[in-house]
């Protein structure tokens, strides 16, 4: 089978991985496309970063029933949310897997859970690792567990979902959010289901908890089925209904195809898929990443690059040093601070990443970024690629530039005009 | 101008200041003669304790210990059996000038709990279950105005909240210095269509040039101005109240500021906490209100309070109070018609969650503000208008 060669891989590389970084796209195009993509939904190196002890759920819940203490709740809350921020960035600077992270990230931002709300940040470590377990795996695994995972228990209520006192929080957010999407159920559906996870909580040692004296077992009508269903039953109904796999087809387009409306053919397409492989996430990306718009040249440079594709897809794929203070700042100015979503809607990406305050931050980032240890034989331009102007414009921007750029500067000089076009902000 | 232009100007930037013949040389300024500051009280206020029902027998059964009273609190009497929290009192004087109203019992049918959510709701006007993506003065400002509408200014990451919206010129920023700062990095380009994520990547940022060079040069013209905007006591709310003024006095043509008050979400011990933040509010406020009315502009403006909701009737086991639904908000200004508005909650009468019913929706007072200060109509005419502005 043919081989990807330069172009091509580097659209496979900095649209799968964190960055275009040089090796990884000269290695991928020696290979065919099909090669590629296996190897890509492979990914299964779940190694991550050792992270400092995180306070337990049974301090934290202490402390907060204290009144006296509650207030360091809040503090600690804040400084392990930063921990956590940290661990993660790291990972993400590093990985040797980093289409699982992508992916990782990908599910972080569907099943939000943010520090804010939940103030667990052991909780919060322990459900980004069930993202990476699950990363590629089946979407229905993902969705159980989700729905009785500790850090969502508490951001969406539904440890406060009781049978006296129903909480329709989280009960909405699966319909609306994680499966059939708004305008697919009514309100009377959001209360029975609601009904139906009554109980589902966390328990004094901070695992999920079947309390069966909180459940409501009167009998439930849910999307025109009736019994007395449990969460179970609820989430079973909800993988049965099409529009679930419609709602995470139309995410993939956003993630991997373009930024406008997805075409509602290959939407179907793509949906038939997901569903006929029983919600297999990996056969849905072999569709997705083996499509014709995926490959289709009009689509290059059709996504916005997202904070942490700016930021540490620069940082990996070019050889400049990472800030002293880190880069989560950044990341959290640029909107895209990992653990701290601004809603349970995540974060809507495409061109709500950019704002007025967002270019500048952006601008004012690549900036520093790029113009670093500026000096000829330097570190950074030694350690830049010796190519032609050309193949260092293919290898760094996914459209013409929109500025002139001259491609006989000295490739440091060059790297960093590439850098500062605007070109630079899409993917 | 072509960018280099641009940087000629910014290196004069630091030069302006030191020059004030050549600035007043020019004239006063062009200033805008509508501006609405938006002031967030974030975390949700109470607002019995704000304005207090010092009548109301229920607000002494419900509160015990956080209850406030007239005589040992020291509260100033407005009418109607309401007064105000002591902190607020630097904003008593605009009472009697007939220049503060109250609003009360603002809210919305069925009122959500979740900060999050609630302010989303409260920044785009939608009702409860409906969820919308521009904020509500993307339906005000574009029939009022072209170019710049606002500006939301705050330390640390400012959110554009109800200045959000795909048809508005806005921009957050801490404050003018660090925003010429960082806009000095920012180029002109054409706009590309190469794809519509790049088309929409430079549209911004030709839209962030234009609007950036608008307020660099209008600051660097006019900077000798910008003195006149001092006395702000110290804290976040008066350095942001501080960068409003001096903005408005260089003649930033920005309609709307939009800055924050923190420390509203007072679940423990709440006195102090709120007393304190309530009192930083009056102080900040006071400050600017001077400093407008030095320069002829307290009719020019109109400042309104608002929150993502209230809180509980009853103080809860922690001396403090738990997410609640309505609240009251205060409206100041040279143009205001002094007075209270709305309707002080039946605290007899709670909802399962012990929250009081809201009895003004708070899409009025959008609808007011635009239909009485800015002269245009709003889609929320049908909440009914408030005649609070004269």
């Amino acid at each position: 089978m043919a081989k990807l060669g330069f172009v091509e891989a580097r659209h496979l590389v900095s649209r799968t991985g964190l960055g275009a970084e040089w090796n990884e796209i000269n290695r991928v195009s020696h290979l065919s496309l099909n090669q590629a993509v296996t190897q890509l939904l492979q990914q299964r190196n779940q190694r991550v970063p050792a992270i400092p002890r995180l306070s337990s759920w049974h301090k934290m819940s202490s402390l907060y029933n204290n009144i006296g203490r509650r207030n360091m709740v809040r503090r600690i809350a804040m400084n392990e949310g930063k921990v956590l921020q940290t661990w993660w960035v790291k990972h993400l600077l590093t990985t040797r897997t980093p289409f699982l992270e992508r992916m990782t990230l990908f599910w972080h931002n569907h099943f939000p859970s943010s520090i804010e709300k939940t103030k667990q940040a052991n909780f919060l470590y322990q459900q980004n690792l069930l993202f990476r377990r699950h990363a590629l795996g089946n979407y229905g695994s993902l969705l159980r567990e989700i729905a009785k995972d500790p850090a969502m228990l508490l951001y969406l209520d539904g440890n406060l979902n009781t049978k006296k006192k129903p909480n329709e929080n989280f009960a909405r957010e699966v319909l609306e959010l994680f499966t059939l999407g708004r305008g697919y159920f009514k309100e009377i559906d959001i209360r029975e289901a609601a009904r139906a996870f009554t109980g589902w909580t966390v328990n004094k040692q901070g695992k999920f908890f079947n309390n069966v004296a909180e459940h409501d077992n009167g009998v439930k009508t849910f999307l025109g089925h009736r019994g007395n269903f449990n969460g179970e039953h609820i989430i079973n109904i909800l993988l049965k209904q099409k529009r679930t796999a419609e709602v995470i087809a139309e995410k993939m387009w956003h993630e991997f195809i373009n930024v406008s409306r997805p075409n509602p053919h290959v939407i179907q397409q793509w949906a038939n898929i997901f569903r006929g492989s029983n919600y297999s996430i990996a056969k849905l990306l072999h569709a997705v990443l083996t499509s014709k718009e995926f490959w289709d040249k009009r689509n290059r440079g059709g996504l916005i690059k997202s904070p942490i594709d700016l930021a540490i897809g620069t940082l990996r794929a070019l050889p400049y040093p990472l800030p002293r203070r880190g880069i989560e700042h950044s990341l959290n100015i640029m909107g895209q601070g990992v653990f701290q979503h601004p809603s349970v809607k995540g974060w809507s990406g495409g061109t709500d990443w950019i704002s007025t305050q967002s270019i500048l931050i952006r601008t004012a980032l690549m900036n520093d970024l790029s113009g670093s240890r500026f000096k000829v034989g330097g570190s950074v331009s030694r350690r830049l690629p010796n190519v032609s102007g050309k193949r260092m414009q293919e290898w760094l921007l996914a459209t013409r530039p929109v500025e002139k750029v001259d491609l006989t500067l000295g490739k440091q000089r060059l790297a960093r005009a590439l850098v500062l076009d605007p070109a630079y902000q899409v993917n | 101008m072509d960018r280099r232009d641009f940087l000629k100007y910014s290196s004069l930037l630091s030069a302006a200041g030191v020059l004030p013949e050549f600035v007043y040389a020019s004239g006063v300024p062009q200033r805008q003669d509508k501006i609405v500051v938006l002031v967030e009280l974030k975390g949700g206020n109470d607002g019995f304790n704000t304005l207090v029902p010092y009548r109301d027998d229920y607000y002494y059964k419900y509160r015990k210990h956080l209850a406030l009273e007239l005589k040992k609190h020291k509260l100033f009497e407005l009418k109607n059996g309401k007064a105000l929290n002591p902190s607020l009192k630097a904003l008593s004087h605009f009472w009697d000038a007939g220049q503060m109203a109250w609003i009360e019992g603002v809210g919305y049918p069925q009122g959500v709990l979740s900060h999050f959510r609630s302010i989303d709701i409260w920044d785009t006007a939608s009702s409860a279950n409906q969820v919308l993506s521009d904020g509500w003065l993307s339906k005000v400002l574009p029939q009022y105005k072209k170019g710049l509408h606002g500006i939301a200014v705050r330390e640390g990451q400012a959110i554009l909240g109800p200045l959000d919206g795909t048809n508005l010129n806005c921009i957050t920023m801490q404050n003018p210095k660090s925003f010429e700062k960082q806009a000095y990095y920012i180029k002109d380009v054409d706009v590309s269509r190469q794809t519509a994520a790049l088309l929409h990547i430079t549209n911004k940022q030709h839209q962030l040039y234009e609007v950036g060079k608008k307020i660099t040069e209008q600051m660097r013209v006019n900077r000798a101005y910008t003195r006149g905007a001092r006395g702000f006591a110290k804290g976040k709310l008066g350095h942001s109240l501080q960068s409003v003024a001096g903005m408005i006095l260089c003649g930033v043509d920005a309609p709307v500021y939009k800055v924050t008050q923190e420390g509203f979400d007072t679940h423990t011990l709440q006195l102090g906490k709120q007393n304190n933040a309530l009192y930083q509010l009056a102080h900040g406020l006071n400050t600017f209100a001077t400093i407008m009315k030095k320069n002829n502009m307290w009719d020019k403006v109109l400042i309104m309070t608002y929150s993502e909701f209230g809180r509980r009737a009853k103080v809860n086991k922690s001396g403090g109070t738990d997410h609640g639904t309505a609240s009251a908000h205060m409206v100041l200004g040279g143009r205001v018609r002094g007075g209270l508005y709305g309707k002080h909650p039946n605290l007899a009468n709670l909802d399962e969650n012990g929250n009081v019913h809201h009895t003004t929706d708070f899409r009025s007072l959008y609808a007011t503000i635009g239909k009485k200060w800015w002269g245009v109509n709003t889609p929320w005419q049908g909440y009914g208008l408030i005649p609070f502005i004269k």
